[in-house]
Order: structure tokens, then C-alpha cells, then sequence
């Protein structure tokens, strides 16, 4: 008895070691998520922000933000912007995967340097590709008038449609490091005799790709996607630097539309508000990422 | 590793070359936007476009340090204190809270662990305005500690799942020994631990002062200054008042890289290992 009395205690005093950190994000993070679920339900707005009354009125901003327009705009731009993304910084990550799974001289010192994108602060990222797809200086445009694909030069950043299409390529090239540098993590991970097991079968390359390749990947495969998601979904800096959420709201993205009720419009409770069903959305998506990541956890 | 099979040198010549095309294609915006600062304005707005500079222009550089409307070097050096600040709080709080975690089974552990993880999904726009009310009633709010804090809350849950898997693989024997050579729990843990899991230290510091870094909402929403406010902020505002000048624009953004590239170069294998244990194992 007295020994198990002993492990108890011992294993309590583990809690002080992470109590410090936990506290820190109770008071920064936990406190301002249940004050935010309290401010969507209010009509606060820049008069009674800090000081003054603040009445409750429920689930009125939530139905006011479905009959708004931009909002729904906002809601299908960021699922069709976040589906289009992750399509194709998959896809071009996982070739470049095998791609730098070759043994070569400068597979592995390239494709080092290939991860710089992705630690660039997203609003340098941002400021580059307004610079690319500028109207008059851009050299996209350039190249495509001497491919003699355009005749004239396109307005990328404000016509509407081509604005997302630019958003798109530049969150890609910030992704493609990430779903490459997992994928080969996964790659390594494939015991080698696999694969030559195969060969003696006498499989082809692309037989082998699809029978052992990909589900072996499979849980990389997943987290990747969940990441990746979570990532794209929760954009920020990159939309309200490249775009504002123009032009004429159609680049909208939740988080953008949420910032701009706030701190532009200053109704604090219907931008809280918005931000709650990004968060809700979220957390949904985030329910399959704990259930893959804590499978892990349940075996150590 | 090594006894895989190598490719035929004719295969490793074609494919070393298709790897560096693809780097001169991937990165080729970090080079336009190199160029563009090195340019004078009339070379930027040259039709057809020079994709060297013709003139080799430095005032865009040198012009930052004389003049008011946005002083470069200041915002650089906001930015430099605040992530710092952010990585020192991640990095001493996350610390001995992964170590708690790897090591104890107490009760609460899992709940914990869990919230470390969801935290680290959240959107900031869920933050920011509760975090503003707060900082304004706390009175940080248009100075430095208010982005230091927020700042700080990317560093933690991200810190504390990576550090874990650092202590969780260290085996019990050595802190057992460590208790025979008389060290008590604390000592064990600062003198031996923590010295082993340094690597995972490094990672944690690296990342959380390249979230910081590069940081834009915190900064841009709680420091209303334009002399106090981090770089990316800054760049922000440049580019809503003077949005064509792009001979500065670039070397802003030129400069805002310099430290993310001295991190890649000196601390790459960090890097690798940041991205993919964060990820895939949290």
C-alpha cells in the first residue's frame, strides 16, 4: 500500500511542471474564447466596448450573419479556396516527395532549400506575389503576353475571380514545402525490402506506388490533409495583405470578413460572431486530427 | 541509407539538373522580389522587364535609415524584441511543462495535453478581440507587451507537444542514477534533462520566434504606433500608403527575411525536425 501511495504522490507532482504553461493559456487563450462565445451572443459594439451596457441578444448576430451576403460568400470562399489549396500543394508536394526520394547527388541539399517558402512571414509572402501578379510590372502578365497567351494585360488582384486565383497560387507555394517534407518523412518510413520483394514479384513502378506506396502513407497521408486544412482554413495574412477581402468582397475569407467587422466596422459582436463558426468548423475538422494523433499516444 | 541502390551517373547528372531547375522555378519569387528592391523605380517599371538590374540602386536600403515615413530599422528591431520575448516565455513555461507531461501520469494529464492540442488549431480572429479588450484593461494595449504576450500563445501548445516527445524518449534509468548521485527531482530535471533534450529546446526556440516573426494580426491590432509596431505591421501600412513603391516595398521584405534565412542556414536540421514531429505526432 505504502508503495502505491508513493507512485501516487510522485505522479502528482508532475502537474506543478505544467501548471505555469497551462495557466498562461488559460488566461490567454481559454478566457478570451469563452469572452468571445459571450460577445457573439451581445451587441457590442465601439460605444460600449470597454465600458458601458452590454445587452444580450442571443442568436440574433447569428441569424443577421446568414441572411448577410458577404458572409455566405466568405463561408464558400474559404471551403472552395481551402479544397482548391490543398489539391494542389498535395498533389505537387507528394511528386516533389518522390521526386527527392531518388538517391542524386543534390536531392537532399535541395530539397532543404525547397522549405525556405514556407518560413518566410506569410505577409513577405503576400507582398511578393502582388509584386508577380501586378497589372503593369508583373512578370506573369509579362510572360504571358510574350507566350502570346494574353493579348492584354489581366487585372489579376481586381477582377474578381482572378483575385482568388492568385490567393490560391500563393498559399500553394507556402503549402507545397510542408506536404513535401512530410511525405518524405513517410517516404523513409517504408522498409525497403518492400519494395524489392516487389520487383521480384515482378511489379511495375506504378503497381508498386498503388500497393504499397500509398497505403503504407496512409496515416502521413492523413495528417497531412487534417493539417493542411486547418492551416488553409484559418487564413489570415496572407488574404488581408494580397487582397483586403476585395475586390467588392469577393475574396472574403472568414477570418478576413471577422476582422473587418471588428476593427473596421467596429461591431465587435458580429465579427466575434463569425469568428465563432470559423472556430466551430474548425474544431470539427480538429476532432479527426486528435483522434490520429492520440491513437499514437494510447501505445507509448 | 547508404546501401540503397544509387541511380547510374547519367540518371544522377539529368536528375540533379531537374532539381535545380525546379529551384530556380520554386523560388523564383524570392529572387524577383530581391531584384526588384535592387532596382531604381524607372528600371522596376521598364517594359520588357530586366530580370537583373541594369543599375545597381542601394538607396532603397540606405534611404530607410535617414527618413520618417517608415523607419525600417526600428520596426526591424520591434520585431527582433517582441519574438524574442515570445520565445523566451514559450520556451520557459513549455519546458518544464512537456517534461510534467512525458514524465507524470497525473490526473488532469490528458485533459491538458488535449488542450495544448486544440489551442494550437484556433483561428487568431477567435482571439482578437477579446485579447484587445483585455490588453486595454490590462493597459498593455499600443506597447510591446501586448504582442509579446499574444505572441507567446503560438510558442507554447506548439512547444510543449514537440518537447514531449523529447523527454517522453529519454529512458527513466538516467534520472534514476541522477536521484543516486544525489540530485532531487528539480536538480534531476535541470542537470541532466533538460541538457539531453537540448535539441528539442533549440526547435521550440527556433519555432516560436519564426511564428512571432512572422506575426501580423497581433502586432498590427494591439500596437496602434507606427513606431512600435512590429515589421510585418509596418510593411502593411507602406504598402497601403505608398502601394507602388516597390523599389522599398521589396527591401522591406528583403530585410524582414534576413534572420528567417540566417535560422535556415545555421539551424536547418531544426527545421526539418520541427515540421515534421510537430506534425505528424503531436
Amino acid at each position: 500500500m505504502g508503495k502505491i501511495k508513493k507512485i501516487f504522490r510522485y505522479d502528482n507532482v508532475g502537474i506543478l511542471f505544467v501548471l505555469p504553461a497551462f495557466v498562461y493559456m488559460l488566461i490567454f487563450v481559454g478566457y478570451p474564447i469563452i469572452r468571445n462565445v459571450i460577445l457573439s451572443f451581445q451587441d457590442v459594439t465601439a460605444a460600449n466596448l470597454v465600458r458601458g451596457d452590454k445587452t444580450f441578444i442571443l442568436f440574433d448576430n447569428y441569424r443577421e450573419l446568414f441572411a448577410d451576403s458577404v458572409f455566405v460568400t466568405s463561408l464558400f470562399n474559404t471551403l472552395r479556396y481551402t479544397v482548391l489549396c490543398l489539391v494542389f500543394q498535395f498533389v505537387i508536394g507528394f511528386l516533389l516527395a518522390l521526386f527527392f526520394n531518388q538517391r542524386f547527388s543534390f536531392a537532399r541539399p535541395v530539397r532543404g532549400i525547397l522549405l525556405v517558402p514556407w518560413m518566410i512571414p506569410v505577409t513577405v509572402t503576400a507582398l511578393m506575389f502582388r509584386l508577380l501578379f501586378a497589372t503593369d510590372i508583373g512578370v506573369i502578365n509579362y510572360i504571358l503576353r510574350s507566350l502570346h497567351l494574353i493579348g492584354e494585360n489581366i487585372e489579376w488582384l481586381t477582377t474578381p475571380g482572378t483575385a482568388m486565383f492568385a490567393l490560391i497560387c500563393a498559399n500553394v507555394w507556402i503549402g507545397i514545402p510542408f506536404n513535401m517534407i512530410l511525405i518524405s518523412t513517410g517516404l523513409t518510413t517504408i522498409p525497403k525490402e518492400l519494395y524489392e520483394s516487389a520487383s521480384i514479384d515482378g511489379a511495375n513502378k506504378i503497381e508498386t506506388f498503388f500497393h504499397i506506396t500509398l497505403p503504407l502513407l496512409k496515416p502521413t497521408i492523413e495528417s497531412v490533409l487534417i493539417l493542411g486544412f486547418i492551416y488553409t482554413f484559418k487564413v489570415y495574412d496572407l488574404v488581408y495583405v494580397m487582397t483586403s477581402g476585395g475586390p467588392v468582397n469577393s475574396t472574403h475569407m472568414l477570418s478576413t470578413y471577422s476582422y473587418k467587422l471588428s476593427f473596421e466596422m467596429f461591431k465587435y459582436s458580429k465579427g466575434s460572431a463569425v469568428a465563432n463558426v470559423l472556430l466551430v468548423i474548425l474544431l470539427i475538422v480538429g476532432v479527426f486530427y486528435i483522434k490520429a494523433t492520440t491513437k499514437g499516444e494510447e501505445e507509448e | 541509407m547508404n546501401e540503397e541502390k544509387k541511380v547510374t551517373k547519367k540518371k544522377n547528372i539529368l536528375l540533379s539538373v531537374t532539381a535545380l531547375l525546379l529551384l530556380c522555378v520554386l523560388l523564383f519569387p524570392l529572387y524577383w522580389a530581391f531584384i526588384t528592391s535592387l532596382k531604381t523605380e524607372q528600371e522596376i517599371f521598364q517594359n520588357p522587364p530586366t530580370f537583373y538590374p541594369h543599375i545597381l540602386n542601394l538607396k532603397s536600403y540606405a534611404a530607410q535609415v535617414e527618413t520618417g515615413d517608415f523607419n525600417m530599422f526600428r520596426s526591424f528591431a520591434n520585431s527582433f524584441l517582441i519574438s524574442l520575448g515570445a520565445t523566451v516565455i514559450a520556451v520557459l513555461l513549455a519546458v518544464p511543462a512537456s517534461y510534467g507531461i512525458a514524465k507524470y501520469r497525473f490526473k488532469a494529464r490528458k485533459g491538458m495535453l488535449l488542450s495544448f492540442l486544440v489551442t494550437q488549431m484556433l483561428p487568431v480572429s477567435v482571439l482578437l478581440t477579446p485579447m484587445f479588450i483585455m490588453f486595454k484593461n490590462m493597459h498593455v494595449y499600443n506597447t510591446w507587451i501586448s504582442a509579446v504576450l499574444a505572441d507567446a500563445t503560438i510558442g507554447i501548445p506548439f512547444s510543449v507537444l514537440i518537447l514531449k516527445n523529447y523527454f517522453a524518449s529519454i529512458p527513466k534509468d538516467l534520472e534514476e542514477a541522477a536521484y543516486l548521485d544525489g540530485c532531487n527531482r528539480f536538480t534531476a530535471f535541470v542537470r541532466i534533462l533538460i541538457p539531453i533534450a537540448k535539441p528539442g529546446v533549440m526547435v521550440c526556440a527556433i519555432f516560436s520566434f519564426l511564428y512571432a516573426w512572422g506575426d501580423l494580426a497581433y502586432g498590427m491590432t494591439f500596437i496602434l504606433d507606427q513606431e512600435k509596431r512590429p515589421i510585418t505591421a509596418g510593411i502593411f501600412n507602406f504598402m497601403g500608403q505608398y502601394g507602388t513603391k516597390w523599389s522599398y516595398l521589396t527591401a522591406f521584405a528583403v530585410v524582414t527575411i534576413i534572420p528567417v534565412a540566417l535560422i535556415f542556414i545555421f539551424m536547418q536540421k531544426y527545421i526539418v525536425s520541427g515540421m515534421t514531429s510537430g506534425a505528424v505526432k503531436g
